[in-house]
């Protein structure tokens, strides 16, 4: 083999929604740039509940739709549902502003969307390496300068690398660019399956007029047994994507076992019907960071950038994470153009990436919520008493008939002040108004 | 013309490979479904076994009581052994010769390996590893076709296949995949010597040397008692527990392939689809889940017990009892009261 | 020089299947396509030869332009030449006219380079039918060694080659005169895990597209629908079971529920004699 060492402009390490957008971005540019991807292919290894946001997928191919990407039902009906032990109360929205053009979310799969997403990328030049795992990097005085991979010959060379990793950031360790592991009170594992079902039956059970209208859920309540944790139900063509997601503490605490929880949601007698007669067609289980802010890693050193999951850039809340990833790919390819014009790759050049993030909603947000998951760690109430009063309340206002009002409105509100006293609700509900708004 | 339903009878070592038998049963089957033409057309038919090896009359004789009404033998020290080329251009020259409808060979090593060499030479059409065969019209053809169902990709679908305008109408089929017929001692049939030269450039492989496989002697396919073990026992000492309860019944030990695949137990003792076709008269599944790749496999079990933590766990599908438990307290509970049994009635 | 050929399939991965409830038949969509993990063990075993002896290595393959990526991988694994045969005219092809194809290719890849050993998965999985290896040599006219687990030697000067193949009752040693063909089971060789460049250099390769034409006219009775004696009458999924009479150990209690199988089970004559016998 020859000994010419493998040499490229930039490396992306991770062909996820994250790397695969910053290679499109590079190769755009005339750069030379390599994705090194562990999986025998991009998407094989990844996968979430979950929506796209058209907007990310817009900024980086203005003709997205021209395309014809692999998406599934566009989402046009959203919200809660809040489930007690026996019942739920569903709080959606559809028509108004969920009905924009285009559509602002698609529901889609991963292990096709990211294969896509990753050959746009190739069609703009950026070369993709499959079936490689990256282990380390490689340094001149203590700047990176390249990544080490598992092969025999790995070694692969570039001046700036632009690490996208994902969830389990072993990298971003490395380098020192964070200081812990997966803090396990920071990160949920969200436990899905996907169960197929006729289009038909998917269409008639959640009131869908066709494969053309979709639906996208945050399940709250009795799925995550009082665990700071949501459930979700998201539509595809012919399956449903059902998952819980809890944070990793909570689940050593109780001893729960996450597919336990999944089994218990799915039994639920509101739940139960939708899947019937459902057939299993995947299981999987994945970490989200939940820690948004408070575990950003620091984003640049010399040589090296990180962004996406591998950053902790993901909303929790809004379910926001393949957005953010997108948008920070783009901003680290950016700004490694940049470097390459300047050819000077050291962190104060990188600096830029960060000032590029903090004009975009990703650190912005992140900023905003960062009170949020020690919040919800703190008020398990939203995650029981709540949703449960929630459904007593409407269960009794509708069901109150013969009975005088004023003991009707008595009760529903008994029904509060019995879990939890008003004092402390009203308190509960400025420290939520306090946790989303950042104050 | 005689419509002949030709069944090759495998043999090693001077003895009967049971599929043979099986085969033969099928084949007397076969001809039954297609009575009703028979006596419409006033044609004859034969269920015939095909021989060939060395000092095999015995064999052909075997064959006759299982159902053979005529043996085609070709009995020559070059047949000793197996090879491929010789037995495959041996077997075409006969089929060409007596132009048989359907011919049926075991799906063994031996026989898949056999089966697609002649399926070639003669351009007819092969199916695979058939598990149901039966004579019956395709579209409007005014014959009716071997009508040959297997499983495809994984076992995940089930499809018949027909080979409409070649003959012989080929099939291969895995041992116990059909039952034994009974075996008639009294039986007589023809046995006809055939002659067949095999070439010097038909020999170009040869035999240097046979090591026997001790583990082969396990003979999974015709015990009457199996224990299977899966992934429920959750490492690989919980064999020892199927072994001991395998041994209180008198039976051997099988597995699900997630247990071979963990490298728990040897390939030998698989069962399913790409392991082995079992029937004993009791299957015991402990810890299995029961993929379908694993039910194809021993759903023909006469009396089928599973054990399994999970109620919803698809091997009771097939089962004919089911115990919702932990193999690891009901299997010693078993064991036990067993021995408890023993003791007092002997 | 030794030249060594290996015919490869790329096939749905067949653990990863979906079968959709309403139509019966395999979503093709998300399952992904390998490399034949029988034939990626054969061409493991024939780019180890290729090696030792400093020989050639040519993969060929019938199937779709996706079935590049399986080609791609045996680059990776060390073949030297990829040969990719395609075209719509062989689609439906049975194992027998997919026989015909391979054996036509590998005649004439041997005209111009002669080839000294065949080598074939024992089966592919999405069909598990285990016939185009034999097929394809008994046309070929070559000496055929199924199931081979090892090659213990290979002899380029006198032509010969030895190699283990496993039968159920254990092993034989057979020697071949060359050429010859042999269909492998995994245990002949490990997968290599390749260099980086090697891997690079894969997946930049574009292999030779061979059409039902060029370079070799294909005679069209004997490909596609047309040179298939086999079809599908029907397919379906298999058909489902209702569940059988379970005790529970939670509402019987361990001894409790022991008590009733066994007493279920001897009940049943058959497996009581058979119990009985043991005594
Ligand atoms: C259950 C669930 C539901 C979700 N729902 C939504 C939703 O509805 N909407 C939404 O926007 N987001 C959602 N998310 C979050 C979203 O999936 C992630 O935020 C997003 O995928 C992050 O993209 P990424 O590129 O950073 O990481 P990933 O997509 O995880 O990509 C990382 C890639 O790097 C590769 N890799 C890792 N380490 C190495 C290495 N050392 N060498 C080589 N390759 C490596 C991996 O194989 C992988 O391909 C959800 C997540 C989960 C788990
Ligand atoms: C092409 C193809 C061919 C295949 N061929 C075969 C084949 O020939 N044979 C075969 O078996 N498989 C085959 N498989 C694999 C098959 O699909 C399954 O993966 C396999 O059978 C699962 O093995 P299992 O039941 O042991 O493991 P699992 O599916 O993991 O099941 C383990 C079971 O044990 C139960 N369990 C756990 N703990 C306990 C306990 N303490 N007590 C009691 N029960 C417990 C669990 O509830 C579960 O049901 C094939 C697959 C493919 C794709
Ligand atoms: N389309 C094909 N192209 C090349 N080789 C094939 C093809 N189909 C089958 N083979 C070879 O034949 C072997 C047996 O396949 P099968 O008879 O389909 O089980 C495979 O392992 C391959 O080596």
């Amino acid at each position: 083999m020859s000994k010419d060492k493998l040499q490229y402009d930039v490396i992306v390490v991770g062909a996820g929604m994250a790397g695969s957008t910053a290679a499109a971005i590079v190769a755009r540019s005339g750069l030379k740039v390599a994705v090194i991807e562990r999986g025998v292919k991009p998407g094989s290894k990844n996968y979430f509940g979950g929506a796209l946001y058209t907007h990310a997928l817009l900024d980086i191919y203005p003709d997205f739709f021209d395309r014809k990407p692999p998406l599934e039902r566009p989402v046009t009906e959203t919200g809660f549902w809040f489930l007690s032990e026996d019942g739920m109360v569903k709080a959606t929205v559809q028509g108004g502003y969920v009905n924009s053009d285009p559509i602002d979310a698609y529901v889609a799969l991963r292990a096709e969307f990211d294969p896509w997403w990753a050959e746009q990328a190739a069609a703009e030049g950026a070369f993709f390496i499959p079936k490689t795992l990256v282990t380390d990097f490689l340094y001149e005085d203590a700047k990176v300068i390249g990544v080490k991979t598992d092969r025999p010959e790995g070694d692969v060379y570039a001046p700036v690398v632009i690490i996208c990793e994902g969830v389990n950031n072993l990298l971003t360790q490395k380098l020192g660019l964070i200081d812990h592991d997966l803090k396990i009170s920071k990160t949920a594992l969200a436990v899905k399956q996907l169960i197929s079902l006729p289009a038909k039956d998917i269409n008639a059970r959640l009131g869908l007029l066709d494969n053309k209208h979709g639906l996208a859920i945050s399940v709250i309540g009795d799925v995550s047994l009082g665990m700071p944790g949501l459930g979700f139900l998201y539509t595809t063509n012919n399956a449903l994507s059902m998952g819980v997601g809890v944070t990793l503490d909570a689940l050593e605490e109780t001893q729960i076992k996450p597919y336990e929880l999944l089994q218990r949601y799915l039994e639920h007698p509101a739940i139960a019907p939708i899947i019937k007669d459902g057939q299993l067609m995947e299981y999987g289980a994945h970490l989200i960071p939940e820690g948004g802010w408070t575990t950003l890693p620091k984003l640049y050193t010399d040589g090296a950038m990180v962004a996406g999951d591998a950053a902790s850039m993901v909303n929790a809340i809004h379910w926001e994470g393949t957005n953010m990833a997108i948008t920070a790919g783009k901003q680290a390819a950016l700004t490694a153009i940049e470097a390459h014009k300047k050819n000077d790759f050291s962190a104060k050049t990188l600096a830029g990436y960060q000032k590029r993030l903090n004009e975009t909603f990703v650190l912005k947000d992140l900023k905003q919520y960062r009170k949020m998951s020690a919040f919800l760690a703190n008020h398990p109430e939203f995650m029981d008493i709540y949703p449960t009063f929630l459904n007593d309340a409407l269960g009794m206002f509708f069901t109150g008939f013969g009975k005088p009002k004023g003991k009707l409105y008595k009760d529903i509100f008994r029904s509060l002040t019995r879990r939890r006293p008003l004092l402390k609700a009203v308190g509960d509900l400025v420290a939520f108004g306090r946790a989303i708004t950042g104050i | 013309m005689t419509r002949r339903f030709w069944v090759f009878i495998e043999q090693n070592q001077g003895k009967m490979h049971p599929v043979a038998a099986e085969l033969l049963g099928v084949a007397n089957q076969l001809v039954s479904e297609i009575a009703d033409e028979l006596q419409a057309s006033g044609e004859e038919t034969s269920v015939e076994g095909i021989l060939v090896g060395h000092n095999v009359t015995d064999i052909a004789q075997e064959a006759i009581q299982y159902g053979a009404q005529r043996i085609h033998k070709i009995d020559s020290p070059a047949f000793e052994h197996y090879l491929n080329r010789p037995y495959a251009e041996a077997l075409t020259h006969l089929v060409k010769k007596y132009q048989p409808e359907v011919f049926l060979i075991g799906a063994t090593t031996l026989g898949r390996d056999l089966a697609g060499a002649v399926a070639t030479s003669l351009k007819t059409g092969l199916t695979a590893d058939c598990t149901k065969l039966e004579m019956g019209h395709f579209r409007k053809i005014e014959k009716k076709l071997l009508l040959a169902t297997r499983p495809a990709f994984g076992g995940n679908v089930i499809a018949t296949i027909v080979c409409k305008d070649h003959l012989p109408q080929m099939a291969t089929v895995r041992p116990r995949v059909f039952e034994t017929p009974a075996r008639n001692a009294k039986a007589e049939g023809e046995i006809l010597e055939e002659e067949f030269e095999v070439k010097p450039e038909m020999m170009a492989a040869k035999l240097v040397e046979f090591i026997k496989d001790n583990n082969a002697q396990l003979n999974l396919e015709y015990a009457d008692i199996i224990v299977s073990g899966g992934k429920g026992l959750g490492n690989p000492d919980g064999f020892k527990l199927i072994k001991e309860l395998a041994d209180e019944l008198g039976g051997v030990v099988g597995s699900s392939r997630a247990a071979v695949d963990g490298g728990w137990i040897d390939y030998a003792h698989q069962v399913g689809q790409t392991g082995k076709h079992v029937r004993p008269k009791l299957y015991v599944a402990c810890g299995i889940s029961g993929a379908i790749q694993h039910k194809v496999g021993m759903q023909d079990s006469d009396y089928i017990l599973a054990i399994n933590t999970d109620p919803n766990a698809p091997i009771f599908e097939v089962a004919t009892l089911g115990v919702v438990g932990d193999l690891y307290e009901v299997i010693p509970e078993m064991i036990k009261q067993l021995r408890a049994q023993k003791g007092a009635s002997s | 020089m030794i030249h060594l050929l290996a015919s490869i399939k790329q096939v749905p991965d067949t653990t990863n299947i979906r079968i959709d409830p309403e139509t019966g038949s395999m979503i093709r969509k998300g399952v992904p396509a390998i490399l034949n993990p029988y034939d990626a063990h054969a061409v493991a075993a024939a780019a180890e030869w290729k090696r030792k002896l400093d020989g050639k290595l040519t993969v060929i393959t019938m199937g779709p332009p996706a079935a590049k990526e399986a080609l791609q991988e045996c680059i990776e694994m060390g073949a030297d030449r990829a040969i990719l045969i395609s075209d719509r005219k062989f689609a439906g092809s049975d194992t027998l006219a997919t026989s015909y194809v391979l054996a036509e290719a590998i005649r004439k890849i041997d005209q111009d380079d002669p080839v000294d050993l065949v080598f074939f998965g024992k089966q592919a999985i999405d069909g598990d039918t285990a016939q185009v290896g034999p097929g394809a040599a008994i046309r070929l006219g070559l000496p055929l060694i199924t199931y081979a687990v090892e090659i213990s030697e290979i002899n380029v000067d006198e032509k010969y080659a030895v190699i283990v193949r496993k039968t159920e009752s254990g092993k034989e040693i057979i020697q071949t005169s060359l050429p010859a063909a042999l269909t492998a089971e995994k245990a002949i060789a490990e997968i290599p895990y390749a260099a980086l460049p090697d891997l690079i250099t894969s997946l930049k390769f574009i292999p030779e597209v061979w059409s039902a034409d060029e370079p070799l006219a294909y005679d069209e009775n004997q490909i596609g629908l047309s040179g298939s004696p086999t079809m599908v009458a029907k397919s379906g999924t298999p058909e489902a079971h209702e569940p059988a009479e379970t005790i529970s150990v939670a509402e019987q209690g361990l001894s409790g529920a022991v008590e009733i199988i066994l007493g279920k089970m001897l009940s049943n004559s058959s497996v009581a004699s058979l119990l009985e016998e043991l005594k």
